[in-house]
């Protein structure tokens, strides 16, 4: 997949001068929010089912190791196949080989992050292998060349007219742009890809460690299709993904499907424990479940951190961050967009050059943390990352030397009496009606967008001293 | 890849102790459970919220009512069917009184399982059905949701692959809550191999938010609840 190669500030520039990018993100965004509202309010105390919810996910975290030793002891016993990934190189190569071995060409896809996250459509399209996208949203950013822009709805960023647009050269025909046309487009096309794919991908929300489960949910059914028609399944899943037994699956399913729709269990929720049993019908005869590291283990050594792994992806963080809904899921850069994405994007990557500018992209208003089923305290996690950035000196040269000189002055009180006098008269060229505007880089950072009050003609220092003499 | 015993060993390093021998214990959080009061009413909600997901559904008592029912919902469309013997396709066995009543109705029913011989042959079968018919094991009242379970004599394409799904499922089998549903599954021991629990017809929001219906899955849905 590609990555955006703009820089920051141009991505940024870009999203909020795409007037039908912001109006679609604050529309998809309203829309889940309030569809949430009204999906948690009838449940009776959310705040209960919040806490059993961040109290199921930080037990299986803090025993992650017991958990992940039960779920591959429990897939091995029923003739599974495990495979445990610490890069997204070795996943690669794992899915890789699997497809060799079994000759497959078409391989079908249901959703799954970390396949996104680790760019694995790519390597097997460059073995010759077609893979196809079935979720609808991924089949559009598909065919774009385009990362997600929202965890739930990733083609939120596209209009019905550039779907059609790019539906119409695999059609061959001109499609109109209403929304039924172009989901029968999408139903009859992928039939036949569902009826030939030999090898099914999927992802997974959660893995039952006692039995050896898989539990994916969807709303189109295309999961089902990928993990019922081929003749064998890849499930790919982060390694913290894990629930102790069926009895906790209640209170995540409802936090997920609340958090994520509003809808009270998704459409199709599947509790999965392949392979088919030798007498049945239907159902994938070979099962493969490859486990992601990533970094992960990091994060779970890091007891700052650790609580980022508690998270769902049920994306109720991104449809209330004033951030994500001024500027979409690209401007992030990453695989993973909006609060959450900006706390585990640097720790994942191990890499502050490319990601540091992630937990600014945050206006720190608590939004976030308030939103998360899990209780996850995002915008702590936000403030403790830049600190972590700043303490590790990757912050720029010019924010350090401006620190620098902030600490000069404050630590000598005569020369910043001195410069205060000084700015006040300075300061004339760049105030316009009381306030500074305009003015040369880093200050024009600031201005572009909002004013500074002028620095007033007797200090408070000045008054003080007059006040007590 | 990596084998096992070392990435395991690894977390345990990281989370600062040795792996547990035993499944650790923790406090749940009790929450707050949908309950109803009476059979009735588990029925009457199950159909609500069966319906107000975009799904059809009756409540039958007798064999009358369901014929009465399937008639009503497909009699019509059966005589518009090209191929009418391969129209309507269906699990093994299904509950007695569909059973009776698809015979009352002399409408065929191809039998899933023993119709063809490879899985490639049956899902073509099943792609060109225009009915699958299944019964289901539990409900669920709160959410609208049918639990059907694999089984050697069902198959899971019947509720995916044709436009629309049937299913009947008798009034006993219906819970208040999905906590009630999994506390009978996880009694089961080993679990099927497939347990699918499904919400009304295959939806998408994904174009501009906008709501359309059976993308992939059953476009209709059906259910008949019988009052046992
Ligand atoms: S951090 Fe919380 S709100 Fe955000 S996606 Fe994860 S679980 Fe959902």
């Amino acid at each position: 997949m590609t990555m955006y190669n703009p820089t920051i500030d141009q991505r940024v520039d870009e999203a909020l001068a795409n007037d039908f990018l912001r109006l679609a993100t604050r529309r998809a965004t309203d829309r889940l929010r309030n569809n949430k509202y009204k999906a948690t309010a009838e449940l009776g105390d959310w705040e209960k089912w919040r806490q059993a919810g961040e109290t199921i996910r930080t037990h299986v975290v803090a025993n992650l190791d017991f958990y992940l030793q039960q779920l591959i002891g429990q897939i091995e016993k029923q003739g599974g196949h495990v495979h445990l990934a610490k890069t997204p190189a070795d996943a690669i190569a794992i899915v890789r080989k699997i497809v060799a071995d079994n000759n497959s060409k078409n391989v079908i896809k249901s959703k799954s992050m970390i396949s996104e996250e680790i760019h694995l459509n790519h390597a097997l399209e460059e073995d010759g292998s077609t893979v196809i996208e079935t979720d609808l949203g991924e089949y559009i950013i598909q065919i774009a060349g385009e990362p997600p822009s929202h965890i739930i709805v990733p083609a939120m960023h596209k209009t019905r007219q550039q779907v059609a647009d790019l539906f119409e050269p695999i059609a061959g025909h001109v499609l109109s742009s209403d929304t039924p046309t172009l989901t029968r487009f999408v139903r009859l096309q992928m039939r036949e890809r569902f009826l030939q794919g030999d090898i099914g991908i999927t992802g997974c929300n959660f893995a039952v460690a006692n039995t050896g489960s898989i539990v994916m949910v969807t709303n189109e059914g295309n999961g089902r299709m990928v993990s019922t028609l081929p003749r064998v399944q890849i499930t790919l899943m982060g390694m913290e993904r894990i629930v102790p037994s069926f009895r906790e699956l209640d209170v995540m399913l409802n936090l997920l499907a609340r958090s994520a729709t509003g809808q009270r269990l998704s459409s199709y929720t599947s509790i999965l424990t392949p392979p088919k049993r030798a007498s049945e019908a239907d159902g994938p005869e070979e099962f493969h479940l490859v486990i992601l590291d990533h970094n992960r283990s990091e994060i779970l050594g890091d007891q700052t951190f650790r609580p980022a792994l508690n998270c769902i992806r049920c994306g109720a963080c991104f449809n209330v961050c004033p951030v994500y809904r001024q500027i979409g899921g690209h401007a992030y850069g990453s695989v993973y967009a909006g609060p959450i994405g900006s706390v585990i994007t640097p720790l994942l990557e191990k890499d502050w050059k490319t990601w540091g500018h992630l937990p600014y992209f945050s206006s720190l208003c608590g939004a976030c943390s308030e939103a998360c089923p899990v209780r996850i305290p995002l915008h702590d996690l936000l403030v403790k990352l830049r600190a972590r950035k700043t303490l590790s000196g990757h912050t720029p040269q010019i924010e350090q030397q401006i620190f620098k000189t902030y600490r000069y002055f404050f630590t000598h009180e005569k020369i910043l009496r001195r410069a205060l006098r000084l700015g006040s008269r300075l300061q004339w060229p760049l105030v316009r009606n009381g306030r500074i505007s305009g003015g040369p880089p880093p200050l024009s950072n600031w201005t572009k967008s909002r004013t500074l009050p002028k620095v007033a003609t007797k200090s408070f220092m000045q008054m003080w001293s007059e006040l007590n003499p | 890849m990596t084998n096992t015993n070392e990435f395991i060993n690894q977390l345990a390093s990281k989370l600062g102790r040795a792996t547990p021998t035993e499944t650790p214990n923790y406090v749940a959080s009790n929450v707050p459970q949908y309950r109803l009061s009476n059979p009735k009413e588990r029925a009457s909600i199950f159909l609500d919220n069966w319906q107000a997901l975009g799904g059809k559904g009756a409540i039958v008592e007798s064999l009358e009512d369901t014929v009465q029912c399937l008639r009503g919902w497909f009699g019509d469309l059966l005589a518009a069917w090209p191929n009418k013997p391969q129209a309507i396709i269906a699990w093994d066995l299904l509950p007695t009184v569909a059973e009776y009543a698809f015979k009352a109705l002399e409408w065929p029913l191809v039998r899933y399982t023993q119709a063809a011989q490879t899985a490639v042959d049956r899902y073509s079968l099943a792609a060109l059905a225009e009915l699958g018919v299944t019964g289901a094991d539990r409900g669920i009242a709160l959410s609208g949701t049918l639990v059907i379970n694999s089984h050697p004599q069902r198959g899971r394409a019947i509720s995916l692959l044709p436009p629309r799904h049937l299913t009947f499922i008798e009034a006993s089998k219906l819970r208040d809550n999905l906590f009630e549903v999994l506390e009978e599954l996880a009694s089961l021991g080993i679990p099927p191999s497939a347990i699918e629990m499904i919400s009304g017809p295959s939806r998408t929001s994904d174009i501009e938010m906008d709501l359309s219906i059976g993308v992939h899955g059953p476009i209709e849905v059906y259910v008949v609840v019988i009052d046992d």
